[in-house]
């Protein structure tokens, strides 16, 4: 799906002041203070087909995704690893803004952004998800579909991703001659941290977590974070064609970090492990 | 059809437990998608499928529009984790007969005269399948429209029967799909009677035909009483009548 | 003619039978009158029809709305007037008669974004809507709370003789100008009342098919009980009048433009 030219969504002018005085008043239009994300529901388990699922509510933005383990070849040059494959789609059920097609630009960045953070935080121990080393690995598909969108689209995918993969429950593949056999077990899947995503948004001089569909479409520049359990940066994404200073760069690390734990905290409830 | 072991037992009870002219459980929740101008979201038996509807609105390329009547676009879609094997997130050969022949399935319904130069868009997406997602997505497309407020002549309800160890069953499920003699998803306005989607898969005798017919028909009445109430639930909430 | 009883219907749901005169929201099937939309039918003595209680704003003749600007050419503005065309501002109707496209800079007058008041000075089957902002109290709005109910319920919000629109004004202050197209601004100076008008607006728009409701919302509003008067109407003032903010009514003749739009059982 293709968030289309005619996509961009134009803000009232009289609404954009609103926003503008309020927001330099520290107080944005839909009474949240400037770091408050909007309230976070998650359901798992939604999806009995897939091996693990979550529907993630953040806001009024909402996300399903989908965990489907198969087995298959490792990627070229990490023969001793599991395959995990991210994918996003904005379906057009999403928004009148959005046409049927190939993905454009905006969500293929979407489904990288989101794997870089699950990757690189090493969330699964991919090492442990080899049956045959360099021929036959656990592929782990996470497939998700947005099925609504009123903003940060990266943050509420990335909370329906590692709440997919957490939750899910692995099959116990093994192999007899040669064969993969599905055992019909199912094992924990092997999880290491709790990455979690935070994107930060620059309107004017003021800098905003969480922004919704009207404010995105008043955002100068975009930075999205991503901390691991240990409170690591792993991997970060700025997008748009606005800047930030160094002294906003480090301060928005700084909150990401800080809010990250809060919304780990709330993912892990949510989860119900201490993963 | 060649149907190899029997999914019906001596007490008359169908694979999931079902007897013959019973369907599945079914809930319809309406305006599911704030987004969207009308929208369901339709849980039948496994089937967990949303239809959203955009329009009528402007047509994007123009040249697509037409000057005396709206333009229909249908899309069945289903998501790469709705069945037992990952699907593929690009659009199958099967996903665009079934969007096809779901558009022409609600198109009599529909007054498209009223809106002459403009396009109403039906999306459906199939979040978990099960046997019949065509029906359930026909099903809470209807809604979705009715929802959205374009004018219609009629619901549209969907229901498939078909041929299980020699008898006629409604609402086959997955197993009955794939291992029963005849499968015959059905497309129905229940108030004009008239029939919108007619397919079939295997062998039926002239009589049996007759017979499954029916049955579908019977099938897609208990489905629109179910629309009815979800739209009523929406709407009217708990207040079941007019005060005076 | 025999009684029709009022009741909540779907598509395809029986409204009457006999000898009755299809009107909007209805189509004629044999000798059955039978809804199009969801909604509240009604009858009177020149025909039967359904109110509807969703579906998007579609234009007619007349019809105040409020509308954003989207861009503009060398000739018009286009503007987003919430329905399933976008309208076109002349020019002309902005900078007169002898207009020129090299001398007069559209963007200062009128810029993406901008919100306007306009009248749907023409409008059929054959073209998108053209506007006119040239009336008493068209034009640019600077300042206000925007917000966004169902087409649908504006009717209601205005309430008989602008009613319940007015009761609201009066009771928080504010001045409220509502578009046919459901698009609504709110101003004042007090932000209480602001909020206070807003919320009822809410109200009404979720509880249009109720009875009781103006009785209901001078009690959210604490408006004293000798000001009831009785009016227990539902949602039945469509294509009556298009009332703009406080008391400037704006007689609207749009009983000629409906049945172009409306399912109307000629077909």
């Amino acid at each position: 799906m293709s968030l289309s030219k005619k996509s961009t969504i134009i803000v009232e002018n009289l609404r954009k002041k609103q926003m503008r005085e309020s927001i330099s008043a520290g107080k944005r239009l839909d009474e949240r203070s400037l770091d408050e994300t909007r309230s976070l529901e998650i359901e798992l388990d939604v999806i009995k087909k897939a091996n693990g699922s979550a529907w993630v509510k953040l806001g009024n933005t909402e996300v399903v995704a989908g965990v489907k383990v198969e087995t298959g070849e490792p990627f070229e040059g990490l023969e001793n690893s599991g395959a995990l494959i991210i994918t996003a789609e904005v379906l057009p059920i999403a928004s009148p803004h959005i046409e049927p097609g190939p993905p454009d630009e905006e969500t293929i960045e979407l489904a990288r952004v989101v794997d870089r953070g699950v990757r690189e935080s090493e969330m699964l121990d991919l090492s442990k998800l080899v049956l045959i080393p360099g021929k036959i690995v656990y592929t782990i598909f996470v497939d998700c579909s947005v099925l609504n969108v009123d903003g940060n689209l990266l943050d509420a995918t990335s909370y329906a991703v590692v709440s997919a993969l957490a939750s899910c429950k692995l099959p116990v593949f093994e192999i007899k001659d040669d064969k993969v056999i599905d055992t019909g077990k199912t094992q924990e899947p092997p999880i290491t941290t709790i990455p979690v995503s935070v994107t930060t948004v620059k309107i004017g001089d003021n800098l905003l977590l969480d922004p919704n569909a009207e404010e995105e479409a008043c955002m100068d520049a975009r930075l999205t974070i991503t901390t691991n359990s240990k409170g690591s940066i792993v991997a970060m994404q700025k997008g748009l064609k606005g800047y930030f200073t160094l002294d906003e760069v480090k301060g928005t690390a700084d909150k990401a970090r800080i809010k990250g734990e809060e919304i780990r905290l709330k993912l892990r409830e949510w989860i119900g492990t201490g993963k | 059809m060649v149907q190899s072991r029997s999914l019906i037992n001596e007490s008359g009870k169908r694979s999931d437990g079902r007897i013959i002219d019973e369907l599945r459980e079914v809930r319809i929740k309406v305006g599911i998608i704030r987004n969207a101008d009308g929208s369901a979201l339709i849980e039948f038996g496994k089937n967990k499928i949303i239809a959203a509807v955009y329009g009528p609105r402007e047509v994007h390329p123009k040249h697509m529009a037409q000057s005396d009547r709206c333009v229909i676009r249908c899309r069945y879609h289903m998501s790469p984790f709705s069945t037992d094997t990952r699907k593929s997130p690009a659009p199958s050969r099967r996903e665009t007969e079934i969007s096809k022949v779901i558009r022409e399935a609600l198109e009599p319904a529909l007054i498209l005269e009223d809106y002459p130069r403009a396009a109403i868009d039906v999306f459906i997406e199939v979040l978990q399948a099960d046997g019949g997602s065509r029906c359930a997505g026909i099903t809470a497309a209807s809604v979705a429209l009715a929802d959205a407020g374009i004018n219609m002549r009629d619901m549209v309800s969907a229901c498939a029967a078909g041929k299980v160890d020699d008898k006629i069953v409604i609402d086959i499920n997955d197993t009955e799909d794939k291992e029963g003699k005849a499968d015959m998803p059905v497309a129905y306005m229940p108030n004009l009677k008239k029939i919108t989607l007619l397919q079939l898969d295997g062998e039926l005798s002239p009589t049996e035909f007759n017979t499954c017919l029916d049955e579908a028909i019977r099938g897609c009445l208990k489905v629109y009483e179910i629309q009815r109430s979800s739209l009523m639930e929406k709407y009217f909430g708990n207040e079941k009548g007019l005060k005076e | 003619m025999q009684e029709v009883k009022r009741k909540y219907v779907i598509p395809g749901d029986v409204v009457a039978e006999g000898n009755f005169k299809p009107l909007v929201n209805v189509f004629k099937n044999g000798n059955s009158i039978v809804a199009t939309r969801i909604g509240i039918t009604e009858s009177n003595k020149d025909g039967t029809k359904v109110i509807p209680l969703s579906g998007i704003y579609f234009p007619r003749t007349n019809d105040i709305v409020i509308g954003k600007i989207l861009d503009h050419s060398s000739l018009s503005w286009s503007v987003d007037i919430n329905s399933c065309f976008s309208a076109h501002l002349p020019a002309q109707d902005v900078f007169g008669r002898d207009f020129s496209p090299a001398h007069d800079d559209m963007g200062r007058q009128l810029a993406s974004g901008d919100v306007i008041v306009a009248r749907i000075a023409m409008f059929d089957r054959t073209r998108d809507p053209i506007l006119t902002i040239q009336d008493k109290d068209l034009g640019k709005i600077p300042t206000g709370e925007l917000l966004k109910i169902s087409a649908t319920r504006v009717p209601r919000l205005i309430g008989k003789r602008g009613s319940m629109i007015q009761t609201i004004e009066q009771a928080t202050a504010t001045r409220i100008t509502i578009g046919q197209n459901g698009i609504i601004v709110v101003s004042g100076r007090d932000k209480e009342g602001i909020n206070l008008a807003i919320n009822a607006i809410h109200i009404v728009e979720i509880e249009a098919h109720t009875s009781n409701l103006t009785q209901r919302i001078k009690q959210l509003l604490n408006v004293p009980e000798s000001d009831i008067e009785n009016d227990d109407t539902q949602i039945n003032h469509e294509n009556n009048e298009t009332v703009m903010h406080d008391d400037k009514v704006i007689s609207n003749d749009n009983g000629k433009d409906t049945e172009m739009m409306n399912s109307n059982g000629t077909k």
